[in-house]
């Protein structure tokens, strides 16, 4: 068992630390290529394309943090115990969320600024026509600012409590501040459903104004749960390859924090598909052009190779508990998954460009997605410096630490 | 332990089946798991009450093959879905529906979900049946009596004596160093294991009552009964309503039925007496003399109720001695067919009203009948009316339907007309006519497409409005057929006021005008728009 507050196998390496600074600047000149890039693509939509690529990129990164966040508050619903080892890290990740919501300052500038080249509603009624001239009363520069500094308000009062808490409890040992965040985090998820999914609506549905639809929420908290595992359990690989975590998290714990991926990503597909088959179905067209939008433009290659890897390939992949428990194929699935949400998020986003999908598109909006992604994890070794990598007192460590799955 | 063991050795003493060894907590029974396991014996097994994780490595289980087999039924209900919906929809019974492809994946993905899920789920439960060798009725360790606590609070460890290691002192030696609660050998069960006389009476009369309701539905759908059927489901056939006929409590006189109240008129009766309302002129006909005069008063209150169907039961039949036998009845080289197709007869009626039909030839009688009263007066009295028909009493409806061309229709439209008139019957055809006769009139409408498409055989091809049969009709034959319907068509005069017949008969003929059209025609503003397309 681990009991020792300060031993080193319990925290992120020390050659990482000094690493954070420069990857800061690698991800700002690497998203400053992908602007570059943007001008090479289109001349004439190159502030739509730069824009939207930092909103996909931002997104496959805010979407990381709040799975960590659901996923903290989940266990302590539940009374888990068997994630006791790995909920520290999740709390890190969570704990990014309030330096992202940083990075959403370019968004709201851009509003006030009053451009439209992210947002098409950002203009006045009359300037509008049809639903998005209806809905200018709740899609407006103010409202959707406020709404948006609520909804990261929230989250980053909730993962920085939940955080605090925690840490307070490896100095104490005290079981009543794990049943006090018991008592809180259901209320937290209520919160956290409520304004995940609102979140969804204004930042990236809103991107096609016209259209609407209520489970995109629960969508987009899909993948980015999905995605969020795999970071989860790529960062344990590279941990324990440096040494770090051995005795900590086991064959079990990746075994059981693949099913819960494996589960989400069906749960991704389910959503998906209720969401696709209704609009199919009524064939209406102001419902269904926003899968107009992605069939056009050459986006369509993209919207149906997404099915194979997002869901097909990744399912039949994960399915044995064979490769759940070998390393290899963990790791392996993982990062399959985010490159499959790194997919999702561009066939969210990028189609509303309306501009054709060609590879040196790809290739620029890769780049960017390099550049945010270093400076998330950069963000991520600044959070978790200084702090164990297993919450060490936690009363439910023992049972984190010595069950096992049944043999089937 | 079978029945054959237990009746050849039923003198003998009962054996020992094994030992079971009795702890308090899993942690003492995954302890003694693990030390019987690795002593080498693998015929044990335990009894918790709840799951234990870890039990099965510690008591060396291996693990099954379970998953394969329901991965292999999911596939299965996966296939089995797919192929089934794509043969139903696609081969099968091919029926479009809101103009998607007939083999719809996207609308398949939920059953072959479900399926999916259902084949699974009965492949684990009945593989597990199976891998198990359930049901097994008993055990030996049922004998001991401190086993019952095994679904309440204690963990029991089970040692086979058929084990290939058994050896009684080392196995009880071994359990005792495991610090049990207790520690037995299980004897083997010596009760009987004939299942009691008791119990299969019982059996047996559950099955008589389970097959009673059968029994008597069997006999129900096999049989007559002068009695009322059994009303099981009510549904709808007891509801709070007066039938015709019936006596009613609510009225004074006693009477459900109801006349109308003074001075209204029921919806789809009469609205009015005069061209507007019926296509033709009713004055003109009832100052018509001769033979038929009874038959068009009949056909004109037939029009005035505005009852599609109840017009030709109004109608007066043909007195036997004005009827021809078939033979007679059609002369050579007539070009009337002998057949009661009432929309033929109209289209042959309408070719016969172009003719030129002041000089009526005995050899023309037949379809002189039909030619319309104001065109052709002289006529009347050498035609009879169903001359044309063949002499059916079963087909007097068809018979009498060829009453309808004789009727004085008019050939101006009775009221004002301007765009507005025109727009609404544009948009009246499009909404009711369209569906069948295309938004063209040519007779391609959806519905006409799609029972083509599947070829049905009894499906009649709505007439093109541009047949030189409908183009030569008076516009008030038009709107007869509109509100009384002909042949398979409905009459519309329910659902459309006279007011909007009008404006679809004001642009049916725009329609057909607009394919014989001259230049000089188009209005003088929108000619030089004409010279310019050009």
């Amino acid at each position: 068992m681990i009991q020792i507050k300060n031993d080193e196998s319990i925290r992120i390496p020390e050659s990482w630390r000094s690493k954070a600074i420069p990857m800061i600047v690698v991800g700002i000149i690497a998203v400053g290529i992908s602007f570059f890039l943007f001008r090479l693509v289109s001349d004439k939509d190159v502030m739509k394309l730069v824009s939207h690529s930092y909103l996909a990129n931002l997104m496959f990164c805010m979407t990381i943090a709040i799975g960590a966040m659901f996923f903290v508050l989940v266990q302590y619903v539940v009374r888990s115990g068997w994630s006791a080892t790995v909920r520290r890290l999740a709390e890190i990740i969570s704990s990014v969320i309030p330096w992202l919501a940083m990075l959403f300052i370019p968004i709201l500038v851009m509003l006030v600024l009053g451009r439209k080249d992210l947002y098409e509603w950002n203009a006045s009624r009359e300037e509008l026509h049809g639903l998005a001239a209806e809905k200018t009363g709740y899609l407006n520069w103010w409202f959707f600012s406020l709404r948006s500094v609520i909804y990261l308000s929230i989250w980053s009062v909730i993962v920085t409590w939940v955080h605090r808490m925690s840490r307070r409890q490896d100095e104490t040992g005290e079981v009543e501040i794990t049943l006090k965040i018991q008592k809180y985090s259901g209320p937290m998820i209520v919160l956290f459903a409520l304004s995940v999914s609102f979140a969804a609506f204004d930042w990236v549905m809103s991107l096609q104004a016209d259209w609407y639809s209520t489970i995109f929420g629960v969508y987009m908290f899909a993948g980015g749960m999905v995605a969020f595992f795999a970071t989860m359990m790529l960062l344990f690989d590279l941990l324990q390859r440096c040494g770090k975590l051995r005795d900590a998290v086991n064959v079990e714990h990746f075994h059981d924090m693949s099913k819960i991926m494996f589960g989400f990503n069906m749960f991704w597909a389910y959503c998906g598909f209720s969401q696709f088959m209704l609009y199919w179905y009524a064939d209406i067209p102001e419902e269904t052009s926003w899968f107009r939008t992605r069939i056009e433009n050459g986006w369509d290659t993209l919207s149906y190779v997404l099915i194979a890897v997002h869901f097909i390939i990744p399912f039949l992949g994960l399915m044995s508990r064979h490769v759940r428990r070998n390393r290899v194929g963990v790791v392996f699935w993982c990062a399959w998954l985010l490159v499959a949400h790194w997919m999702d998020m561009v066939f969210m986003v990028m189609p509303n460009t309306h501009v054709p999908a060609s590879g040196l598109l790809f290739i620029a909006h890769l780049i960017g997605t390099i550049g945010m992604v270093s400076i998330f994890a950069a963000f991520l070794i600044l959070r978790a410096s200084d702090v164990p990598l297993v919450a060490h007192r936690d009363p439910r460590l023992r049972e984190a630490l010595t069950y096992s799955n049944p043999i089937l | 332990m079978s029945e054959h063991h237990e009746k050849k050795d039923r003198s003998r003493p009962p054996q020992s089946q094994g030992w079971i060894a009795e702890y308090v907590d899993e942690h003492g029974l995954l302890e003694a798991a693990r030390k019987v396991r690795e002593a080498g014996y693998t015929k044990t097994d335990a009894f918790t009450p709840y799951p234990v994780h870890g039990i099965d490595h510690a008591l060396g289980i291996r693990p099954t093959v379970l998953p394969f087999i329901v991965l292999v039924g999911g596939f299965t209900g996966l296939g089995t879905a797919l192929l089934m919906q794509y043969w139903m929809n696609a081969v099968d019974y091919p029926y479009l529906i809101s103009g998607k492809p007939l083999g719809s994946w996207p609308a398949f993905i939920p059953v072959t979900f479900e399926l999916t899920v259902l084949f699974s789920a009965i492949t684990t439960f009945l593989g597990s049946i199976l891998l198990n060798r359930l049901p097994k009725y008993s055990n030996p360790v049922f004998t001991s009596p401190r086993f019952d606590r095994a679904t309440d609070d204690r963990f029991f460890l089970y040692v086979d004596s058929s084990d290939r290691y058994f050896n009684k002192n080392s196995v009880q030696n071994l359990l005792s160093s495991t610090n049990p609660e207790s520690l037995e050998e299980v004897m083997e069960d010596a009760s009987s294991t004939v299942i009691p006389r008791a119990v299969w009476l019982s059996v047996l009369l559950l099955l008589v009552i389970a097959s009673i309701p059968m029994a008597i539905i069997l006999k129900m759908r096999n049989s007559n009964s002068p009695s009322p059927r059994w009303h099981v489901f009510f549904d709808m056939d007891f509801q709070p309503k007066k039938k015709p006929q019936q006596i009613s409590t609510l009225f004074a006189d006693g009477r459900a039925m109801r006349s109308p109240v003074l001075g209204t008129v029921a919806r789809g009766q009469w609205e009015g007496n005069d061209a507007f309302y019926l296509g033709y002129d009713p004055a003109k006909l009832a100052a018509h003399a001769g033979r038929d005069r009874s038959r068009f008063v009949g056909a004109s209150l037939a029009a005035a109720m505005q009852d599609p169907v109840g017009a030709p039961a109004l109608g007066q039949p043909p007195t036997p001695d004005e009827e021809k036998s078939p033979e007679s009845a059609i002369p050579a080289g007539s070009n009337v067919p002998a057949k009661s197709e009432t929309s033929d007869e109209m289209d042959e009626s309408s070719n016969a009203a172009e003719k030129p039909s002041d000089e009526p030839s005995p050899g023309d009688e037949a379809t002189d009948g039909k030619v319309m009263v104001e065109e052709t007066q002289t006529a009347n009295d050498a035609a009879s009316p169903s001359s044309g028909e063949p002499a059916n009493p079963s087909q007097d409806g068809a018979a009498l339907a060829s009453a309808v061309p004789t009727l004085p229709f008019v050939t101006n439209i009775p009221m004002e007309i301007d765009a507005q008139v025109m727009e609404l019957g544009k948009k009246k055809f499009e909404i009711y006519c369209s569906v069948c006769h295309g938004v063209g009139g040519d007779g391609d409408g959806l519905v006409a497409r799609r029972a083509e498409e599947i070829a049905q055989s009894y499906w009649l091809p709505p007439t093109s409005l541009h047949a030189d049969a409908v183009r030569s009709q008076p516009v008030g034959q038009v709107f007869y057929t509109i509100s009384n319907g002909k042949g398979k068509m409905a009459g519309y005069g329910a659902v459309l006021t006279p007011k909007e017949r009008w404006a679809v008969v004001l642009y049916v003929k725009a329609l057909q005008r607009s394919r014989n059209a001259s230049e000089s025609d188009v209005p003088l503003e929108m000619q030089s728009k004409l010279s310019q397309s050009k």
